[in-house]
């Protein structure tokens, strides 16, 4: 089995990028382009200008990771009511829980389809129960032994982003 | 047979997701939580499905299965797996336990569907039952015809239904329109290139959505042998070419299950008026007479003591049509209903030229009709 710092770059990318725009267009019917720039940039805390929710599923395995998607408060809601067939009115009533419950199953599946697809190449894992942060401004600091790599896409006028954090497992 | 479905995940997104494919269809979706309370509803309520998620807390899935596949009385409910494990070993394991089928999240509802409609015999509902449905009620008629004479055809004859109808002449279009809404009622040509229809009509049948809809074979007078196939592979009826489109319209009218009587009764105040149309076939003349007594009954329950046969807008008087209001005449006698008629100058000029009806008195109007009882 290879070490997860010899897996190349582009098998990241396009599985993150697979994972992302099927679960999108699948349970949104939305499509996501893959921003062009560099995966290996950590985001600034600064990027984050407005209240986001935050989706984190991690995944164990011999690839131990923790998958960060962020959305901003607007798309968040606009996911959630798509997803639970609701309107704008019936959203708010259902509160904040709603939208983050909705949010941890994106994140759910998204980070479920990344690693079957790692699972499937050979780095069997499995996934954590999803959890969700609310805020306006967020650092995450990896370990040194782990990667890191983010990538943005664009969903109709929002960006989503994701966070990848990984290092060799058992 | 109303089906109980178990969704048992800890999302509350997803059990949503699954109430929400489910909600047009006759069954009833129970939802757990976790695993632990997973098997307590399992024992409970002995659905006829579960859908299971295998990430959760307190219990995950595969405990949940496995204690569910070694309990006697639990172990023969279908599981379908409805997970994001969808690598190729937590498949392998969680086939070796035993599971009916997996589906990997994300997933379309309509999959969803699919796959428990393989299981258990998924029959749609709609808000308004069938029988209820009136021949004044909006319904989407889809129409698979490549010739667009035919269309043209059926439209014109159907126009003043409140029926919408669409035409598309291939194959693929149907599958797709049928997938964009809810198809009342199709018609097929038959012949349609390479015999596409009868397979068109097998696809039709296998989906879960379209496994009811009444399906019509378009089809020339005749092509016996096109015919002959269509009631094998068990076309609901047939609509031959030339078209009869007001046989056609009755067909139609039968295979949805719709009350027609609306067209010919309707309470007017205190009188029950029956209007005959202009074209009374055997088909009509059928109609009618299996609404009669029913609606005679149901005015008679109601209060109303008074009926006006309208003839009206009767073309020509037959023997059918005098033998049926013979018989309407009858009825309204045995219950103590009074009764006139009206028509026109032509139908009863032709009253006068049979034995049976010479005696019959006509109104010109209904008004004059309903100002006759008044001296009763």
């Amino acid at each position: 089995m290879p070490a997860i710092q010899d897996i190349p770059e582009t098998v990241f990318q396009d599985t993150v990028q697979k994972a992302v725009q099927r679960v999108f267009s699948t349970m949104l019917s939305r499509s996501a382009v893959l921003e062009p720039g560099n995966s290996l940039t950590p985001p600034d805390a600064t990027e984050l200008e407005n209240p986001h929710v935050v989706g984190t599923v991690g995944f164990i395995g011999s690839i131990n990771g923790l998958i960060y998607l962020y959305l901003e408060v607007p798309f968040a809601q606009e996911c959630a009511a798509h997803l639970l067939g609701m309107n704008a009115a019936q959203l708010a009533k259902a509160g904040d829980e709603a939208v983050n419950d909705a949010i941890g199953e994106i994140t759910n599946m998204t980070v479920g389809t990344f690693k079957n697809q790692l699972s499937d190449r050979g780095f069997p894992c499995r996934l954590t129960i999803p959890s969700i942060l609310r805020c306006s401004r967020i650092s995450v600091k990896p370990m040194s032994s782990a990667i890191r790599r983010i990538y943005r896409f664009k969903i109709g006028s929002h960006i989503l982003t994701a966070d990848l954090l990984m290092q060799t497992g058992e | 047979m109303r089906y109980k479905l178990l969704t048992v995940d800890d999302s509350k997104t997803v059990r949503i997701i699954v109430q929400k494919a489910f909600k047009l269809y006759d069954c009833e979706v129970l939802e757990a939580y976790n695993g632990v309370e997973g098997l307590a509803l399992a024992s409970k309520e002995a659905p006829d499905v579960i859908l299971l998620d295998v990430t959760m807390p307190v219990m995950d899935g595969i405990e949940m299965l496995t204690k569910l596949k070694s309990d006697p009385m639990l172990k023969s409910i279908p599981v379908v797996m409805l997970t994001a494990e969808g690598g190729k070993d937590s498949v392998v394991k969680v086939a070796k336990i035993g599971v009916r089928d997996f589906i990997v999240k994300p997933f379309k509802e309509d999959l969803l569907v699919q796959k428990v409609g393989r299981i258990i015999d998924l029959k749609p509902i709609t808000d308004i039952p069938m029988k209820a449905r009136s021949v004044f009620d909006p319904a989407n008629l889809l129409i698979v015809e490549d010739k667009p004479a035919i269309f043209n055809q059926i439209q014109e004859g159907l126009k003043h239904t409140p029926w919408n109808m669409q035409c598309v002449s291939t194959t693929g279009e149907a599958i797709d329109a049928c997938g964009r809404s809810t198809v009342d009622l199709m018609m097929i040509s038959l012949s349609l290139p390479e015999e596409s229809a009868f397979t068109l009509f097998r696809v039709l049948r296998a989906n879960l959505k379209t496994k009811y809809t009444p399906i019509f074979g378009l089809v020339v007078k005749t092509d016996v042998a096109a015919q002959q196939l269509a009631q094998q592979v068990g076309f609901t009826g047939l609509a031959t070419k030339p078209l009869d489109m007001s046989e056609l319209e009755a067909k139609i009218s039968r295979a949805m299950n719709l009350d027609t009587s609306e067209r010919y009764f309707r309470n007017q105040d205190d009188v029950l008026v029956m209007t005959l149309p202009e074209n009374c076939g055997l088909a009509v003349m059928n109609e009618v007479a299996t609404h009669l007594k029913s609606k005679i009954s149901e005015a008679v329950d109601s209060g109303i003591s008074k009926a006006v046969f309208n003839l009206q807008e009767v073309r020509r008087l037959d023997m059918n049509l005098i033998k049926f209001l013979l018989s309407a005449m009858q009825t309204c006698r045995e219950v103590s209903l009074h009764f006139s008629l009206v028509g026109s100058g032509a139908i009863v000029s032709e009253c006068r030229a049979y034995e049976d009806t010479r005696s019959w008195h006509f109104y010109e109007t209904l008004d004059e009709a309903r100002a006759s009882f008044q001296t009763i």
